[in-house]
């Protein structure tokens, strides 16, 4: 590390931590103007947290929500990423199909999540339901549109050299359209785990969202900010611990920008 | 006579009778006839958009042909099977940016099946022979564009062709590199006998590398002249014979 990007990081280190003291200070004075359950202080909310991690039902809430995004992800890019390959595959097929991607992309989320609850009552499909038709079209319009950039020139490449379609498709298709295909995931993994908690809110007896609408009903306006803490915290841990490093790994191959 | 294994009765390695092809409406080659012996060395010469690359990806079997006959080894096109012994080197280098050069050159050994050891030995023979054994393990963003070329030689010569079609295989290399490259494919062209047809914008190149050079004229394309050229090898820009053939054809041009 030389002595450039050394400074860079420390620099960087104390900028975030001047935000994070500001923050917590104009959230304390506003908590004591307020009454507590509009805006409950920053030292409600961290025992709120403590006793929430501690409690029974904290690992199993968090379990069966992960558990639904993950299964609705899942299963949103088994689906999209073949149908976004054959919408790319062909022009006639994409053509025909645009309309009911279009259709797809305007529906809300909400509305998925009311016609779960009619289609599957309170159970862990209708969760896993919402996720799915929130991801899936994401998903499939970025696979589509990086199908649309394989570039001709390496499919000769391949043709050249005698291989299979199969093989065509693996060692040139996918790898040209994994960049899109990491976009698409990513954005709709994070639309996922949002809707999620909205469908859960709706049609789970159990999982975060669930937690969260019974804390609500019972006016335990800590718990919800505990609750929202732990999301945002887990949700940056997932992206720079997870995301990033995966990113950078799978893209090493890019002439680095700038 | 009995002239012992007599070029002239042997089956060509490669056979073109009237080959012609168009684009829309733009007329790319017209009336090609060649025949190419086992083991010779042919250059392609012609101006820009004279329908070269085009012949090669004919050739390759990439493009189908409009009208004429292409035959390997005596069989049509059609019913020939054995095209893995033809490898084609495109005018661009492309290289898959998502692979490391020796992948890169591993690529064609990957048609089909074989250990990855196996092609990994290979790949790094292959790049000795190109003087790239030291980027193996780079990515293709980070070599210049005719190091590039090299790769791309090197993917092409990896799979052990018995013909080599190479589309301005040399065009971007530094002159000193370009020298050391001729010797280098010559010695392994005579090591393996392999057939090789290039395309060139240089006639030097083509009177040190070929039996034969054709030269092309444009819209639509079609061979003027065919010039055999039996000058003794090995073949030194600087000596006197070959200066004055290298004249001699460019006044043709
Ligand atoms: N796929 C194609 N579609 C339409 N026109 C083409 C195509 N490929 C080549 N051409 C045209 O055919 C002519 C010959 O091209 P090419 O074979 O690339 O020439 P050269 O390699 O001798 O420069 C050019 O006019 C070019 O524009
Ligand atoms: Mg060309």
């Amino acid at each position: 590390m030389t002595m450039e990007t050394a400074k860079r990081i420390v620099s960087l280190l104390l900028q975030r931590g001047v935000l994070i003291a500001v923050f917590l200070l104009l959230w304390w004075y506003a908590a004591v103007q307020l009454p507590s359950f509009v805006l409950p202080g920053p030292e409600r909310v961290f025992s709120a947290l403590v006793g929430l991690v501690h409690s029974v039902t904290f690992l199993h809430d968090l379990g069966a929500t992960m558990g639904r995004v993950f299964s609705g992800f899942v299963l949103a890019t088994l689906i999209g990423t073949p149908l976004g390959l054959a919408l790319g595959s062909s022009r006639a097929l994409a053509r025909f199909f645009e309309p009911i991607l279009a259709v797809l992309n305007t529906v809300s989320s909400a509305i998925w999540a009311i016609f779960a609850i009619i289609w599957f009552g309170i159970s862990d499909a209708t969760t896993i339901f919402v996720v799915f038709m929130t991801a899936m079209p994401l998903i499939l319009t970025n696979v589509w549109q990086g199908a649309q950039t394989v570039e001709r020139q390496f499919i000769d490449l391949a043709r050249s050299f005698r291989m299979s379609r199969w093989q065509v498709l693996v060692k040139i298709s996918l790898p040209s359209i994994l960049p899109y295909f990491f976009s698409g995931a990513r954005l709709a993994f994070g639309f996922g785990w949002r809707v999620s908690l909205v469908a859960e809110t709706l049609g789970a007896s159990d999982g975060i969202g669930y937690r969260l609408r019974q804390a609500a009903d019972l006016v335990q306006s800590d718990q919800v900010f505990a609750w929202t803490l732990l999301l945002v915290a887990l949700m940056l841990l997932l992206e720079a611990g997870v995301l990033k490093p995966l990113e950078r790994w799978l893209f090493r191959w890019k002439t680095p920008s700038r | 006579m009995n002239a012992p294994s007599s070029l002239a009765l042997a089956v060509p390695a490669l056979s073109l009778k009237d080959i012609g092809k168009h684009f829309d409406g733009l007329e790319a080659l017209r009336g090609i006839s060649l025949d190419v012996a086992k083991g010779e060395i042919v250059a392609l010469l012609g101006t820009s958009g004279c329908g070269k690359s085009t012949l090669l990806n004919i050739v390759s079997g990439l493009l189908p042909a409009d009208r004429g006959e292409l035959r390997i080894d005596g069989q049509p096109a059609a019913s020939f099977r054995d095209w893995r012994r033809i490898a084609y080197m495109f005018q661009e280098d492309r290289l898959l940016p998502w692979r490391s050069i020796r992948a890169n050159v591993a690529f064609g050994l990957e048609a089909e099946r074989s250990r990855r050891a196996e092609r990994i030995v290979k790949a790094e023979q292959a790049l000795r022979l190109v003087e790239l054994d030291g980027f193996a393990r780079a990515w293709p963003h980070q070599l210049s564009g005719g190091m590039r070329s090299r790769v791309a030689l090197a993917r092409s010569l990896v799979v052990e062709p018995q013909i080599l079609l190479m589309d301005e295989p040399f065009s971007k290399l530094d002159p000193q590199t370009r020298a050391q490259m001729h010797q280098e494919l010559l010695r392994l062209q005579r090591f393996k006998n392999i057939t090789v047809v290039f395309v060139t914008h240089d006639v030097e190149e083509a009177v040190v590398l070929a039996d034969r050079v054709v030269v092309l004229e444009p819209r639509p394309g079609r061979i003027r002249a065919i010039k055999p050229l039996d000058l003794p090898r090995p073949r030194i820009p600087t000596d006197l014979a070959v200066s004055e053939q290298v004249r001699q054809l460019r006044m043709a041009l």
